[in-house]
């Protein structure tokens, strides 16, 4: 059942009415920008019921199909809000691109060095080895060289989403990170340049990278002085080249390095995540934010909304929720978490039916018309209406005559 | 058609459209050939809420808002009857129905609706008709 000329009859009545008003206006001293106003506020409204397509709306939905009849009405917000959601989110390529863009022009506010996509590492490596071109030529950060075997862009990576996901709260589980790839990449440095300090060479770079400010490098030369600190308490464990000097490691990360991330449990206890554990995590993450801009599935049908809601607590139970890095769960988190306790989502589904019982009856399927004729004949109702307005599954339809018959 | 000043404020209106116990009965306006019926629906709600957003601004005063919810009943009627040509059949089982003060409001679940245009038909559970009669209009 299509509606599509309502949303043509909707717009014919608006400017009727409006035209038809005006002389009002004027004599009551109203502007015209009053009426204009008056107007685009009624447009809009009717939008956001989302009742049907209408001609003042931009069209970027498919045409409605038996689908979108079959759905209850969702306001415009939420269904913008889904469309990015899937658009940004659900795609890991699209996704990853404009996450690290907005790192690096913003990274003062989480003070984190943002890596280049993965496009640019890849040729890198072959160049990078040469002793004497390499860092001045590229404007890259020197560990994306060391750093180029997988384990390195997968850390990246994970560092990138984790800091673009859970901004300053994921420092710690970044520098975890960044101290382990660091084991990687000093020796590599120091092979190429064994007089030169990280510090220096990290100042060495910082003209070339004119979009990030200040506390970026300050940032990385005290991720750099970390990384020193460490190395040095565990040069031991890797095996010395014949000068002395640590090996050069061009062969990818190191066999034994597995987990990418550090992340504390419930209990407190440092657990190792690996890439599909932290993909794993931050779609959880993803996921649970995009319900959270829907408000919570409140929009949804309740059905639906609970079942959603159970599920992301069962998630949440199981995967023990984002990388916590300031102790344990509180007490009150485990309480959200019962679904048994007072004033749990079994609490609020009673009140939601009672609402939804209203509004069932005020707006929600209702038709407005005119009848010619009601028959009946014993148990059996025949009608013949016209000129109606049908708000039925969120959608609204027009007709000009209407037969209906009914039983009683 | 006369031009009746309206004494009733909007809000007032709105309290009668809201009261789901005299909305049935009040169908039928003594003030205008036509029926305020259609404020009701969608395209009315949301006028009423855009010209309630003004009023409340003080940018216009509610007889002035009486007078397009006027203008909107008399263009709503014609406009449905001029401009669309859809037809719709349908059928259910009657739950409830009451005659009053010439408005009929019927009550039907499980019902299937049909439009001619050959379409697939579209199911609800519960629909609220709510109908005022056309014989009304014709005579004024």
């Amino acid at each position: 059942m299509s509606n599509a000329n309502v949303g043509s009859v909707y717009d014919h009545i608006i400017q009727e009415v409006i035209n038809a008003v005006r002389v009002d206006f004027e004599e009551n001293g109203v502007e015209d920008g009053v009426l204009d106003e008056l107007r685009k506020g009624w447009q809009q409204k009717l939008s956001q019921l989302n009742v049907a397509q209408f001609p003042w709306d931009p069209k970027p939905e498919p045409p409605p199909t038996a689908a979108n009849n079959a759905q209850t009405a969702a306001p415009p917000v939420s269904q913008q809000v889904a469309t990015s959601y899937t658009q940004a989110t659900l795609s890991p390529q699209t996704s990853s691109q404009p996450l690290s863009h907005q790192g690096s022009l913003h990274p003062g506010a989480n003070g984190m060095g943002i890596k280049p996509d993965p496009g640019m590492v890849k040729p890198e490596p072959g160049i990078k080895q040469e002793p004497g071109t390499g860092m001045s030529q590229t404007g890259v950060p020197a560990y994306n060289a060391a750093n180029a075997g997988r384990g390195g862009i997968a850390a990246q990576r994970a560092a990138q989403a984790l800091e673009s996901n859970y901004g300053p709260r994921a420092a710690a589980s970044i520098s975890a990170i960044q101290s382990g790839m660091a084991q990687q990449m000093n020796p590599a440095q120091l092979a190429q340049r064994p007089g030169q300090p990280p510090q220096q060479q990290q100042q060495h770079q910082a003209p070339q990278q004119q979009q990030q400010p200040n506390a970026q490098q300050q940032y990385r030369q005290g991720v750099a002085a970390t990384m020193q600190q460490r190395l040095q308490s565990q040069q031991g464990a890797h095996t010395n080249g014949p000068n002395g000097l640590p090996t050069a490691q061009v062969d990818g990360s190191s066999d034994s390095f597995e987990g990418v991330l550090l992340r504390r449990d419930a209990n407190g206890h440092p657990v190792e995540m690996g890439r599909v554990e932290i993909d794993n995590l931050i779609h959880a993450q993803i996921a649970s934010r995009a319900k959270q801009i829907e408000g919570g599935g409140l929009m949804l049908p309740l059905k639906e909304a609970t079942r959603h809601r159970s599920i992301a607590n069962k998630s949440k139970a199981t995967a023990g929720g984002p990388s916590q890095v300031d102790g344990p769960d509180d007490l009150m988190k485990d309480e959200d978490l019962d679904e048994d306790a007072i004033n749990s989502d079994l609490d609020d589904s009673e009140e939601e039916k009672d609402e939804e019982e209203e509004d069932d009856d005020s707006m929600g399927h209702m038709m407005l018309c005119m009848y010619d004729k009601v028959q009946r004949v014993k148990n059996k109702w025949k009608c013949t209406l016209k000129d109606g307005v049908l708000t039925v599954n969120g959608r609204e339809y027009v007709f000009h005559k209407a037969t209906g018959e009914y039983e009683w | 058609m006369s031009e009746v000043s309206h004494i009733a404020t909007l809000s007032r209106i709105q309290q009668a459209l809201k009261c789901k116990s005299r909305s049935d009965n009040t169908m039928a306006t003594n003030s205008t050939n036509f029926y305020d019926l259609y404020r009701h629906g969608s395209l009315g709600t949301t006028l009423t809420d855009a010209l309630d957003d003004l009023i409340g601004a003080e940018r216009i005063d509610p007889q002035l808002a009486m007078k397009v919810l006027t203008q909107f009943d008399r263009i709503v009627a014609e406009s449905l009857s001029e401009k669309v040509k859809a037809r719709l059949t349908f059928k259910g089982s009657l739950d409830t129905y009451r005659f009053c003060d010439e408005v009929w409001t019927f009550l039907i679940k499980n019902v299937t609706f049909k439009m001619d245009n050959g379409s697939h038909s579209v199911v609800a559970d519960k629909v609220k008709i709510v109908s005022c009669s056309a014989k009304r209009t014709d005579e004024k």
